[in-house]
């Protein structure tokens, strides 16, 4: 039984975006030495907007989230986060790094804290916040993706799946305006996927503006406002779920689609 | 839960193995013919090696006499050790002053007791402890070991130093005794428990502001006398030049990595260049080179002591290896962790301190002890530009007119010395990386 068919039985959560613009990309273009990776991309994301990226892998969709936090770099274009542009200028990137937070696919926990310390590192040392109502803060959001009772184990002693939830609330933890998910449950066994995808589901229900690369496109039909199709650096095709899956515009799109939901 | 814990079945628990030692015997070292032949053969090496050991070193050993030509007569073939006797203050504190010696054995006192709390188990703030030993025992340990004129700089570091040593030991004390500690009592002896933050921290201060000038009053009528360097030697010399070089390659090392590993050209230029140059070249080579050519590089009058060259020669050298493991470890951590801490919004001195030092360190620790090792060992080379580490006086020991031709027996002692002050380093390192590996699936 795949993930797809149960998250199909559920309804489809309604849409909260507004129409404030809080990432704004502008005929962004990058290069990795001589290869074009990214090429003339263009995209606005609402505040409150669901988007899911997907495409085949060498597409780039991993590099575009990670030119929004400034983990690379991009040489042309603009890219502009809740008003401020990212570029060079160090005050800009560590504002934007604390607005913006990121869950990676192989989790990047640290191995030599506990879950709740990794979740308090950055509000003592970022937020200045006093260490007991950042623990406090801690336990809430470990208790919202549902391991309050592995507080204080390290990540060496979880499971898969418990290590990826522990990274989102870390991730939470800054409350952050902006949530990118990079092939969250890539890494995970199958077992452990729909723990963590219930996770993204209820922070989505909350109104959190949420970019995620991913193949689970039950995830996509369940929770996206706007599925974002990428092949060889350039978006392809975007549209909303619905229309993405059943009426695919572009050849390379009904190529895709042929390909992962075969199975 | 109870689900899971139906899904395991009957688990049972490893049935218990009885330690049978005819039985390791016959496994280990008898289990087939050939191996029954080379246990014969290591066990008669073994008990070769062991006699003659044994028969020179105790049955025919003399260990009383005036000299070398006496123990010859009592017993010709037997080791000496009336000499490594005589000498054996000489080797171990050099040529300082026999009344004065107190000073170093209290010197040697107040760092173990400063490092103790270390070792004990309920006593917070232990990183605080540790580093206040690095930074304010070698004042007193200085001037306890120099002696002289104290000027006011150095009344000011030397009370500083006791004052740090005093408060520590209380605190340490009262962890142990009640796992509380120095603030948390004070605060309640003196009832400021519900005074507000700004008015327990300025009450503290102010206590310790009065300690400090009681102790300032009282050292201020007390100097020791002046012991000059030269007369420093033997194992005393050895652990000085040693202990200050191994006390700052670890921070040298570093920043020397870090900055080889910076985007910033200038800084990486330079420290590039900084590391490839001292580990181009033998450290006899930087020894020589410090005590001949550094005082053309400083200031008109201004001269440093040969000792003073040749500790901050050995600790440039050493700081330059360090880089290289520093920089090893730091190459072993994945670049997700980098990448992690940076989205957080982590800055790069926050993310090395948190996130990446500690991970990297755990990997360093065999490199850096083996590191420190070598540098004790590599301190016997002042011998050769004249100052009287251990080495050296093993060798006057050996020159010396009553004791002329006397090679073995010191030379011995001397290895026996290393031996135990390296093994307990390597024992230290391996305990050290157990109680950093908490935590992790092996």
């Amino acid at each position: 039984m795949s993930v797809t068919s149960i998250v199909d039985e559920k309804e489809v959560l309604e849409s909260a975006a507004s129409t404030e613009v809080v990432i704004q990309i502008n005929n962004m273009n990058k290069w990795f030495g001589q290869f074009h990776v990214l090429k003339d991309i263009n995209l606005t994301v609402h505040r409150g907007e669901r988007i899911v990226i997907c495409g085949p892998s060498g597409s780039g969709k991993s590099t575009l989230i990670r030119c929004l936090n400034r983990l690379e770099e991009h040489q042309q274009g603009d890219i502009i986060i809740d008003g401020v542009t990212l570029d060079s200028n160090l005050k800009n990137i560590d504002q934007i790094r604390s607005e913006v937070g990121m869950v990676f696919q192989s989790f990047n926990l640290f191995p030599h804290l506990t879950a709740l310390q990794n979740c308090t590192l950055s509000p003592i040392w970022v937020r200045k916040m006093p260490r007991a109502e950042a623990e406090e803060l801690a336990m809430e959001y470990l208790e919202r993706v549902r391991i309050p009772e592995q507080a204080h184990k390290y990540p060496g002693q979880l499971s898969g799946g418990q290590q990826q939830r522990v990274a989102i609330a870390r991730a939470l933890c800054m409350r952050p305006r902006i949530m990118l998910f990079d092939e969250p449950t890539s890494a995970l066994d199958p077992e452990m996927i729909a723990e963590v995808l219930e996770v993204m589901i209820e922070l989505a229900a909350t109104g959190m503006t949420m970019l995620c690369v991913t193949h689970e496109m039950g995830f996509a039909n369940r929770v996206a406002d706007r599925v974002i199709f990428m092949d060889f650096g350039q978006i392809v095709e975007q549209n909303t779920p619905r229309e993405f899956f059943e009426n695919p515009k572009s050849d390379r799109t009904k190529l895709f689609l042929s390909q992962i939901l075969a199975h | 839960m109870t689900a899971a814990a139906d899904r395991t079945g009957s688990t049972r628990q490893l049935p218990k193995q009885r330690l049978d030692p005819l039985r390791w015997l016959r496994e280990k070292l008898f289990n087939t013919w050939y191996n029954t032949i080379l246990t014969f053969i290591a066990l008669a090496i073994i008990y070769k090696f062991a006699a003659v050991i044994w028969q020179w070193g105790f049955v025919d050993a003399v260990w009383i006499a005036e000299n070398r030509r006496e123990c010859l007569n009592i017993s010709p073939g037997g080791a000496c050790w009336a000499g490594v006797i005589a000498w054996f203050k000489a080797i171990i504190y050099g040529r300082y002053p026999a009344v004065e010696l107190w000073r170093i054995n209290l010197g040697v006192l107040l760092l173990a007791a400063w490092l103790a709390p270390l070792w004990l188990p309920r006593v917070s703030m232990k990183t605080v402890i540790g580093l206040s030993t690095v930074v304010f025992y070698p004042f007193l340990a200085g001037y306890l070991f120099v002696g002289g004129e104290k000027g006011i700089l150095i009344q000011v570091t030397v009370t500083a130093a006791i004052v740090c040593l005093a408060v520590n030991s209380v605190h340490s004390l009262i962890g142990v005794v009640n796992g509380g500690s120095l603030v948390r009592t004070l605060l309640g002896l003196l009832r400021l428990q519900h005074r507000s933050e700004k008015a327990q921290r300025n009450t503290l201060l102010a206590l310790l502001a009065a300690f400090f000038a009681i102790v300032f009053a009282l050292q201020a009528g007390w100097t020791l006398e002046e012991v000059s360097w030269v007369k420093w030697g033997g194992l005393f010399l050895t652990l000085v030049i040693s202990g200050i070089g191994i006390t700052m390659a670890l921070p040298m090392g570093i920043i020397l990595a870090l900055g080889r590993r910076s985007r910033l050209p200038v800084i990486r230029v330079l420290c590039i260049t900084f590391i490839e140059l001292f580990r181009s070249v033998p450290l006899i080579t930087v020894l020589f080179m410090a005590t001949t050519m550094f005082p053309l590089f400083l200031p008109e009058g201004f001269n440093l002591n040969k000792l003073v060259q040749v500790i901050v020669a050995v600790c440039l050298f050493s700081g330059c290896y360090m880089a290289e493991i520093v920089r090893g470890g730091l190459q072993a951590i994945p670049k997700g962790q980098y990448e992690a801490a940076q989205a957080m919004g982590l800055g790069y001195w926050k993310m090395m301190s948190f996130v990446v030092m500690p991970q990297a360190l755990k990997y360093m620790i065999p490199n850096i002890v083996g590191n420190f090792m070598g540098l004790l060992k590599d301190t016997t080379l002042v011998s050769i530009i004249g100052l009287f580490d251990i080495l050296n006086m093993i060798k006057a020991a050996s020159q010396d007119v009553p004791w002329r031709g006397l090679h073995k027996e010191p030379l011995l002692v001397g290895a026996i010395i290393f031996f135990i002050i390296c093994f307990a380093m390597s024992k230290y390192s391996q305990r050290l990386e157990v109680k950093l590996s908490a935590g992790e699936r092996r």
